[in-house]
């Protein structure tokens, strides 16, 4: 009995992981390329979330279509951000840059809050796939929904990382800035495209959430501090290390939640206590660089 | 005043040196695999002005950074006026005798040149060793050439300025050995011939100084002696003329040795 | 340049505004001071770590330890004991979490400290049985409830954070922590213990947030973790410190006042939902238009002015001598 609920557990955790890794991955490429801690990258998946779920809703758009819209307009809103005020706060201080992200995040938040309560809501979307059932372990449609989507996001990250024109310079832009100025690269551009990239797997990974999870004006917080732990633990801008950090961590969480006695409530703060102690033992994660930070 | 013309040394004479103020036995420092000081024994002379040189990688920077505590030692010894601080901490270094300044000097900006100058007067610890006429930071900031900038911002100060300064900061640790790193880096001839006269200025208060540089003209005018690095090991040493004739420094050079 | 004038004008102004509002006794206004009077506190706080390069998200870890460790252990120690236990414990907390914290640099600090931060939830819902568990624990009540006295306590609290922010502003201080800041192994090679300098700032810093937030949980006697640990207390701290003016005595202050009034004004027109949006609207317009804060556009004002009269000055100057 013991195996069988081990075993569902972790199988649940590698579902979730797939979309921690997908946010994370996000969160990890803008700190990578332009050195700023988005706190606001939780918000844009929520407002994916509360997107996806009223097209889903009120007109009936499929949640897949439904996601692949919310990312988009998530993209653009970054776009918008980014160009709007962020694209000034690159040159100010540290604290200056996390307070204007926090500033974001509040702003976000209580816009949510006013337009659509703070109430919870949840997406009655039947299973896109059907349960998959591996013994006595069965995981359910959606879940496996979230965990394909999820990967196939975070695996197309990497790809475009890897393989295209736009990728490579990212990268320069971010292991060398002044050699990616040197070499004629548009920095500010590359700037702006981690951030977009960003939004739209924030927006994405928002309709996941409204699949699996519930849709609420603060469902972001928890997320982005997960993001937080999952990038302390992977190396601050190594996405690769992302998808190693989501799978830790939602296991540390799930194995938490199903055996500690009341270890539901509390399982998410694994989250923060793994943050301190990776940060102490590996300052730059378990497979970052020296980057900047 | 410091003759610049003329390209032999022009350096007042040696004071009566009672032997060596540093000494460093077998010093390696590594990072990793890589060996940036793989062994190296060397002593500076007390009263003297001694020239740290080599190529690119050399190891001088490391070596300096070593000495003044920054860089953990692999292994071997550094002891200063005969005492062991193998592994001290830079502040206590600072508090035992020695000084160094940094090539690119990061100074808060909002700072003024007065306060900048009050730390190491109110930190270094080394109040009983203070040179009169240097007691003070008025003193130590007219003493470098920064009497008028006094009250200004270290945000406002032009990069021979900021030079300065950061000689005066050192000098301000009342040490007994003053590293200079590199201290003429990117200025005009003019104004490295004012910090070049500024670091006699200093060596005639009685500080034993040693300068990484690059230009040769500079250590064949001010230095005494020349110790040569070369890939993390000491290559030559003795008299400028003499070392900078040995074939095997100007090989490590590749011919690029007398650049001024 | 400062005059002595200037440098006591925080000091007159909470002393009169202290015994104005308990002299006038309209519970409004006292309850608003103390609001203002607690956030103010623990931004001087973190303006004070900060001037040593560590801009921490972790005061929320502080705040909770304060008003958990006066609930704790004033029924084993008594009160006077227990408050005095406030200062130890927070240092020792201050301690482990500077020496922690020691090499990371900026951005990894700061997620690091929220991290610690939020971890103190964690620790007080797996230790019911000493902390109360989420349920929330019962600290002393502040001057046994009454208003006036907790405002006069606090506010005294507030004159002891606005002598330390002072005195650490002083020449003694202020070049070693600046240089702190901008390039530590430059202050270590003129002399300055910096790891020392560093847990110093870090202790000062926790212990006003611990005893801030220990008055805070005696205002009403009763705290719960997901009010004194939330990123709130943490994020608070340095919106007012950045908002008002780093590096400085009066900008928390200022930033304090002019974000509680931005609240209740808030409050008022858009309700007690969502009201919030305007810290982050105006967060945002601040990062924008005015990065140096409320005490950088007054410097600036003050500057102008003094150019116009400097200028004439310089052209009566070059007048006469013509």
């Amino acid at each position: 009995m013991e195996t069988t609920l081990l075993a569902q557990s972790l199988l649940l955790a590698l579902t979730t992981a797939g979309l921690y890794a997908a946010i994370a991955s996000g969160l990890t490429l803008e700190f990578g390329v332009t050195g700023i801690i988005n706190f606001a990258h939780g918000e844009f998946v929520m407002l994916g979330a509360f997107l996806t779920y009223f097209l889903y809703e009120t007109a009936g758009v499929p949640p897949l279509a439904g996601m692949l819209l919310a990312g988009l307009a998530m993209t653009a809103l970054s776009w918008l951000v980014f160009d709007g005020f962020l694209s000034r706060v690159l040159k100010q201080d540290e604290h200056n840059q996390i307070l204007a992200t926090i500033g974001l995040s509040i702003l976000l938040i209580n816009l949510a809050m006013i337009a659509w309560t703070p109430d919870a809501r949840v997406m009655h979307a039947p299973p896109l796939l059907p349960p998959l059932q591996l013994g006595d372990v069965i995981v359910p449609g959606n879940n496996l929904v979230v965990l394909l989507v999820g990967i196939a996001l975070y695996a197309g990250m990497i790809w475009f990382m890897r393989h295209t024109r736009q990728g490579l310079l990212l990268r320069l832009a971010a292991d060398d800035p002044q050699l990616a100025v040197l070499a004629g690269v548009d920095v500010t551009r590359m700037f702006r495209l981690s951030f977009l990239i960003g939004g739209l797997t924030a927006g994405v990974s928002g309709g996941l959430v409204a699949l699996i999870l519930y849709v609420q004006p603060l469902v972001g917080v928890d997320l982005v501090m997960r993001a937080f732990a999952i990038v302390a633990l992977g190396g601050l801008g190594s996405i690769g290390g992302a998808l190693i950090g989501a799978v830790l961590l939602s296991a540390a969480e799930n194995l938490t939640a199903t055996f500690v006695p009341g270890g539901g409530s509390w399982g998410y703060g694994v989250a923060f206590v793994i943050i301190v102690l990776v940060l102490v033992v590996r300052p730059t994660g378990l497979f970052g660089s020296e980057r900047r930070a | 005043m410091p003759d610049t013309a003329s390209p032999g040394p022009t350096r007042r004479p040696a004071q009566p040196s009672g032997g060596a103020i540093l000494a460093v036995e077998d010093l390696t420092v590594a990072f990793g695999g890589l060996k940036a000081l793989d062994g190296v024994s060397l002593s500076i002379a007390a009263g003297e002005i001694t020239g740290l040189i080599g190529p690119n990688g050399s190891g001088k920077s490391t070596l300096v950074n070593t000495v003044s505590g920054q860089l953990p030692v692999r292994g071997g010894r550094i002891r200063l006026h005969g005492g062991d601080v193998t592994g001290r901490r830079p502040d206590r270094i600072v508090r035992a005798g020695m000084a160094r300044t940094y090539q690119i000097p990061r100074v808060p900006p909002t700072l003024t040149v007065e306060e900048v100058l009050s730390v190491p007067l109110l930190y270094a610890g080394r109040d009983r060793h203070r040179l009169p006429g240097l007691g003070d930071a008025a003193a130590i900031a007219a003493f470098c050439g920064l009497g008028p900038l006094f009250r200004r911002f270290c945000g406002d100060l032009s990069v021979t300025d900021l030079r300065r300064l950061e000689i005066a900061r050192a000098l301000a640790c009342a040490p007994d050995l003053l590293l200079l790193d590199e201290a003429m880096a990117g200025l005009s001839h003019e104004d490295s011939v004012e910090v070049m006269g500024l670091i006699r200025n200093v060596h005639e208060q009685g500080i034993s100084i040693v300068i990484i540089e690059h230009l040769m003209r500079v250590i064949t005018s001010l230095c005494h002696r020349v110790v040569v690095l070369n890939n993390g090991r000491l290559l030559a040493e003795g008299a400028p003329a003499t070392v900078l004739a040995d074939q095997a420094v100007r090989e490590a050079y590749l011919g690029k040795g007398f650049a001024a | 340049m400062k005059t002595g004038l200037t440098r006591l004008l925080p000091y007159v102004l909470i002393l009169l505004a202290t015994l104005a509002l308990v002299w006038i006794d309209k519970p409004f206004w006292i309850q608003l001071a103390i609001g203002v009077a607690i956030t103010a506190i623990t931004a001087l706080a973190w303006d004070i770590l900060s001037r040593t390069g560590q801009v921490s998200l972790g005061s929320a870890a502080f705040f909770g330890i304060g008003s958990y460790t006066l609930a704790i252990f004033e029924p084993l120690i008594g009160l006077a004991l227990a408050w005095i236990a406030v200062v130890v414990v927070c240092a020792l907390a201050a301690t482990l979490l500077g020496l922690l914290t020691l090499r990371l640099r900026r951005m990894y600090f700061a997620i690091a400290t929220l991290g610690f931060a939020l971890s103190m939830q964690v620790l007080v819902v797996v230790f019911p049985d000493w902390t109360g568990g989420s349920g929330g624990i019962a600290p002393p009540v502040l001057a046994d409830g009454d208003p006036r006295w907790q405002l006069g306590l606090i506010g005294l609290l507030l004159l002891a954070a606005v002598a330390l922010s002072d005195a650490l502003l002083g020449l003694r201080f202020r070049p070693a922590f600046f240089m702190i800041r901008t390039k530590p192994e430059l202050a270590a090679a003129s002399g300055v213990p910096v790891v020392r300098m560093k847990i110093f700032a870090f202790i000062v810093s926790g212990v006003l947030i611990g005893l801030a937030g220990a008055c805070y949980g005696g205002l009403y006697g009763y705290v719960v973790p997901t009010d004194v640990f939330t990123t709130n207390w943490s994020v608070l701290p340095l919106a007012i410190a950045t908002l008002g003016g780093m590096d400085t005595t009066i900008g928390p202050l200022l930033g304090a006042i002019a974000l509680k009034a931005l609240e209740e004004v808030a409050r008022s027109v858009i309700g007690g939902t969502g009201y919030q949006v305007v810290y982050g609207a105006v967060i945002i317009l601040f990062v924008i238009g005015m990065p140096q804060g409320i005490v950088g556009l007054l410097r600036k004002a003050a500057a102008l002015a003094g150019r116009r009269t400097a200028a004439g000055e310089k052209k009566k100057e070059r007048e006469r001598h013509a």
